[in-house]
């Protein structure tokens, strides 16, 4: 029979396995990051600095929502000290993937309540299982600055659990960054407050969460920004104008400048809003995000 | 005392017959219950070893030995399921890494372990051959079930229905095998490991289908619309997850529902296991923390209640075979009396005689010691193996 001291000696080997991985290579190096989009991404470099090798994936020409990696990349997310992951039914590859419980940090957690849907779900029936329904919930919730700071808590927390002695520095990183979420959020939330509910129009249905921090009237059509909308999207848009006489539209990149003029000349000025799901041309997610809010600004001040 | 040796070999193996059943006789006594032995040792160490590696079970109260021989060996008796939430749950406390296990369904009589990359970690599982789990719908085997099985990664594996009778239940799913595990010397190596997330997909939880808000085939659907569409049996599910269909597969409900048979649950300090086992015992959970050591000692302990039996059964068979020995012996002598005279009457003394006689018994229980020597230690060499198939 084995005694308790080596019981005691198995469990800490155990321990040392699974635990220890991270700490020899935190010790070794920066700790090993891969994250599921671009915000997650800017987010762990800022809290992280030069401890962490932050990684997305994601080729820059797509959309990481809807991103299915291979197995070679899934491998490189196995191989990772942490996972961060947006949650909110982002990027549904990873519902699909395995990989370690133990690593995955789903950063928005802590606000699963605050969740909003994106659309109606579609109800199906079929074989013994019964009905059951396709839920859709909106994912783009670093568009709600103060759920993007919520976001960036739990990547601190998650930093400071595999690297406790960062704890100070991660802590001031962290907090010089929810300092320029929350400064957006304030500018964002002064933008709600002068648009007094006035009907605007999305180009696509990726702004719930700004919409519903900040107040703004939004209705969302189903374009894309590179492609001329066919005549019965335009019959869509014009119907909706009947109800929803919106002067502003959002769009997640430039639209062509056909579509730009033939908004114009419907009275809707269009504006481009990024939601930087993945790694812009030039700057960072906070510049751009800046540049959506002065961009915005500009337009309602026309 | 050479020369009676020499007497006693050439009478020996003269009277092969006899000498042999003789022998054969003898071997048998000091084999069975030293190989016996044997075997039970290995079995303890086995047992223990897994059971000393494996901290902590939680699962759904009941019996206590079901859960831990299913979550060690996947064993068939498969316990009460719990939910993802009871992983979860250990998670929250920070107090030991939540390890899910969910070996219910079998390939062509191999446990499908439903599981989470960190298993491999805590095992020290190592792919020797094609590469780690990535996608839903693939699986590692072990080394052994990978040779019984003829498979190599790039085949594919079919996971057998629950009961044949079950003509309205869920379809086997075809698993792409990529990758085979380095041999272990444990339970693994039988063991046909996929995400736990295939694990439901086998069980029906999860599934990929035609997509029933774009097909207009009229005979797939039954009524659409107001955000509803109701389809028939026709609709294809598919049943093997290709790069093609795999954004089709769907779990419906929330995943902290969804069933596992146990957790491993692997605290980072012995005080954790403490408190994290304080945390079950209230009277009102559904759940249950085990030592699996505690539970395989208890085992043992039946076990070696056992082996006391059989040990006193042996015996009882060892003396009346024995007896029957020196039964053999008597009545040879007496069959052997014109030859004992002649010996006599050649100028031999009695001890000369007494000694023959001894040479010859000393010859057979000296070659049945040998043969005796041998099979143990075959037996010692492929006990591993043997325990493992025989008990395992």
């Amino acid at each position: 029979m084995i005694g308790g001291q080596t019981t005691r000696r198995l469990n800490l080997s155990l321990l040392a396995v699974l635990w220890g991985a991270a700490a020899v290579s935190a010790a070794a190096g920066p700790l090993r990051i891969h994250t599921v989009n671009y915000p997650l991404q800017y987010f762990a470099e800022r809290i992280a600095g030069p401890h962490a090798e932050v990684v997305l994936p994601a080729p820059p020409e797509v959309d990481p929502a809807f991103w299915l990696p291979d197995a070679a990349v899934i491998n490189q997310y196995q191989g990772a000290d942490l996972v961060l992951l947006n949650g909110a039914g982002y990027a549904r590859w990873v519902g699909k993937a395995t990989l370690a419980r133990s690593r995955l940090v789903d950063t928005s957690a802590g606000f699963r309540k605050d969740y909003l849907a994106a659309e109606t779900a579609v109800t199906h029936t079929h074989g013994p299982s019964g009905e059951h329904a396709h839920t859709a919930t909106a994912f783009a919730t670093w568009l709600d600055f103060s759920l993007a700071a919520r976001q960036a808590a739990a990547i601190r927390d998650a930093v400071v659990r595999l690297q406790p002695r960062l704890r100070e520095e991660v802590e001031e990183n962290f907090v010089a960054l929810e300092r320029d979420l929350l400064a957006l959020a304030q500018q964002a939330k002064a933008l709600g407050l002068y648009a007094k509910g006035m009907p605007m129009l999305a180009s696509h249905s990726v702004y719930q969460y700004l919409a519903e921090a900040y107040g703004l009237n939004l209705r969302s059509m189903h374009w894309e920004f590179d492609q001329t909308p066919d005549g019965e999207q335009w019959a869509e848009l014009e119907a909706l104008l009947r109800r929803h006489p919106a002067r502003i539209m959002l769009w997640e990149g430039a639209p062509q400048a056909g579509v730009v003029a033939r908004l114009q000349s419907l009275g809707i000025r269009s504006v481009v809003f990024e939601p930087v799901a993945n790694r812009p041309g030039r700057g960072d997610w906070l510049s751009v995000m800046r540049a959506n809010l002065v961009r915005l600004e500009d337009a309602l001040s026309r | 005392m050479r020369d009676s040796l020499y007497i006693a070999w050439r009478y020996v193996t003269h009277n092969r017959a006899r000498t042999g059943t003789l022998v054969a006789c003898v071997t048998l006594i000091g084999f069975l219950p030293l190989a016996l032995e044997v075997l039970l040792d290995e079995s303890e160490r086995q047992l223990l070893s897994r059971a000393e590696s494996t901290p902590l079970v939680v699962g759904a109260k009941g019996s206590a030995l079901d859960l831990v021989m299913n979550t060690l060996y996947f064993d068939d008796e498969i316990p009460e399921p719990i939910s993802l939430r009871a992983a979860d749950e250990v998670a929250a406390t920070g107090l030991a890494l939540p390890i899910p296990v969910y070996a219910r369904f079998r390939a062509r009589s191999h446990p499908i372990v439903g599981t989470s990359l960190d298993y491999f970690a805590f095992r020290g599982l190592r792919i020797a051959r094609g590469r780690q789990l990535a996608l839903l719908g693939e699986a590692v085997i072990g080394a052994v079930a990978a040779e019984r099985l003829g498979l190599e990664p790039g085949d594919h594996l079919v996971s057998s229905p629950e009961t044949v009778f079950d003509l309205a239940g869920v379809y086997p799913l075809k698993m792409h095998v990529v990758g085979v595990l380095a041999r272990a010397h444990s339970p693994d190596d039988l063991a046909v490991f996929v995400d736990t997330k295939t694990a439901w997909v086998i069980q029906g939880l999860g599934h990929g289908h035609q997509d029933v808000t774009t097909t207009r085939d009229p005979s797939v659907i039954l009524a659409r619309g107001d955000g509803k569409v109701v389809a028939n049996a026709k609709l294809v599910q598919f049943t093997e997850i290709t790069p093609d269909n795999i954004d089709s597969f769907h779990f419906h409900g929330g995943a902290e529902d969804y069933p596992l048979s146990a957790v491993i649950a692997v605290p980072d300090e012995v005080r954790a296991g403490t408190l994290l086992r304080g945390r079950y015992l209230e009277q009102d959970t559904p759940l249950q923390i085990l030592r699996p050591r505690d539970v395989i000692e208890g085992l043992l302990e039946n076990i070696f209640r056992i082996k006391q039996v059989l040990d006193a059964v042996i015996g009882v068979v060892g003396l009346a075979t024995l007896l029957a020995i020196v039964l053999v012996f008597a009545l040879s002598l007496r069959l052997r009396q014109r030859e004992i005279d002649t010996i006599f009457k050649l100028g031999c003394s009695r001890g000369t005689i007494a000694q023959l006689l001894a040479a010859e018994i000393v010859i057979i229980v000296g070659l049945s010691a040998a043969i005796c020597l041998v099979l143990l230690q075959i037996v010692d060499a492929y006990s591993g193996g043997l325990v493992r198939s025989l008990f395992l």
